[in-house]
């Protein structure tokens, strides 16, 4: 099944810090977003392997937006 | 006493009115961004308006009540949870010691929740006040945002607990939050004819200006503005820029700064002085708006206002923010 990791905040996507095949696990920083010149880390909620990465360096994020898609075991 | 178990993205302790008397020296007031959810905070739970909470920027604070207390939560809709169940906002809730808060990302309106706690934040003042100075890294807790494992007493509750639970707000007291915010101005010092031109003014009064992400409690930054606005080529003996002008002091909380074509709110803890024009000020009693304008996502438009209007503003603000509020 899949799941989200989501913006955690408004601001501009830094980096993704992972691509498209690799494993994370539940904790793992795979995001960053800046906004109020600080940088702070999105963490996943779940272990998976990374199906798709929807941001790029400078894209506007909002909240709940989709940074990545993970494939989980049910 | 609070434990914290996850700071959060920004979580401060901020009084209100902050730390006035010392622009001269280089320090800005600080104080609670949104000093209405603040004081709406502290008078739910028995407080005086002005007393230290905690300022919630961006969600996600976590922690644990070490003692049984009054709290109450304002600001924007962060969904609080007291032990998972959902936590009512704008009112007073009792806690009992262990008893642990959660919120998450904040909601669709407004940037900042505010925690307030019966009895107040047991933290030294640092000249005459117990509000975070984020960038001097000074006053507050150890001059910083929250980390997990802090632990932040409490200072006495006036009057008994029980009595100060359940407490609510009248109808209409709470404030109005949305994604378009119209905050009241006076213009000046520096406007039109000898800074500005008359077209210039006009946009500054009507653009409508998205909330740029670099804002921050030092400063909010608007849309850049045409070269139009300016009525000089450059700044004279002040720099090579038509913003340039010989340093002086900023009007903070609450000066636009126009620095290069990027006009700047500064506000809590923004510089006191510098190189720039001014060309309007926010009312005092419209400065709570701009700390819950949300960057990359509300706009901000300026509504040319006067000292008249300015003053009567402050003096319902300042009566808003009481005991008569409760219902």
């Amino acid at each position: 099944m899949e799941k989200n990791v989501n913006a955690i905040m408004p601001g501009l996507c830094a980096r993704v810090v992972v691509e498209v095949g690799d494993k994370v696990t539940k904790g793992q920083e795979v995001a960053v977003i800046n906004c109020m010149k600080t940088e702070f880390s999105v963490a996943s909620e779940y272990d998976g392997i990374v199906k798709e990465v929807l941001s790029k360096e400078w894209d506007e994020l909002q909240v709940g937006n989709p940074i990545v898609i993970l494939e989980v075991e049910r | 006493m609070l434990k914290v178990i996850n700071g959060g993205i920004e979580t401060l302790v901020e009084d209100w009115p902050g730390r006035l008397g010392y622009l001269g020296k280089g320090m800005a007031a600080s104080g609670a961004f949104d000093n209405v959810a603040l004081g709406l905070a502290n008078v739910l739970v028995g407080n005086s308006a002005g007393e230290a909470g905690f300022e919630i920027t961006g969600g996600f604070l976590e922690a644990e009540f070490g003692v049984d207390t009054v709290i109450a939560v304002t600001g924007t809709d962060t969904q609080p949870a007291l032990n998972g169940q959902a936590l009512p906002m704008w009112e007073s809730v009792s806690v009992s010691k262990g008893d642990v808060i959660k919120f998450s990302h904040i909601g669709p309106y407004g940037f900042r929740s505010y925690l307030a706690v019966a009895g107040g934040i047991d933290v030294p003042p640092y000249l005459n006040s117990k509000s975070t100075c984020i960038f001097g890294s000074y006053g507050g807790f150890e001059g910083r945002k929250l980390e997990a494992g802090d632990e932040i007493k409490f200072g006495e509750p006036i009057g008994n607990l029980s009595e100060l639970s359940g407490r609510k707000l009248k109808s209409g007291a709470m404030p109005e939050y949305t994604n378009a915010w119209v905050l009241r101005a006076i213009a000046g010092p520096n406007t039109s004819p000898d800074y500005v031109t008359e077209e210039g003014m006009e946009h500054l009064f009507s653009h409508v200006s998205k909330i740029q992400h670099t804002s921050n409690r030092s400063a909010y930054r608007l849309e850049e503005l045409p070269d139009s606005f300016f009525a000089r080529t450059d700044g004279g003996v002040g720099g090579s820029h038509p913003s340039n002008i010989i340093d002086h002091a900023y009007a903070i909380r609450g000066a636009l700064n126009i620095c290069g074509n990027t006009p700047i709110l500064l506000i809590a803890d923004g510089p006191t002085l510098g190189g720039y024009m001014c060309a309007l000020n926010v009312i005092n009693a419209d400065l709570w708006k701009v700390g819950q304008g949300t960057p990359s996502r509300d706009t901000m438009r300026f509504q040319l206002s006067s000292q008249e209007e300015a003053i009567q503003a402050r003096i319902e603000q300042k009566e808003l923010l009481s005991e008569a509020s409760l219902a």
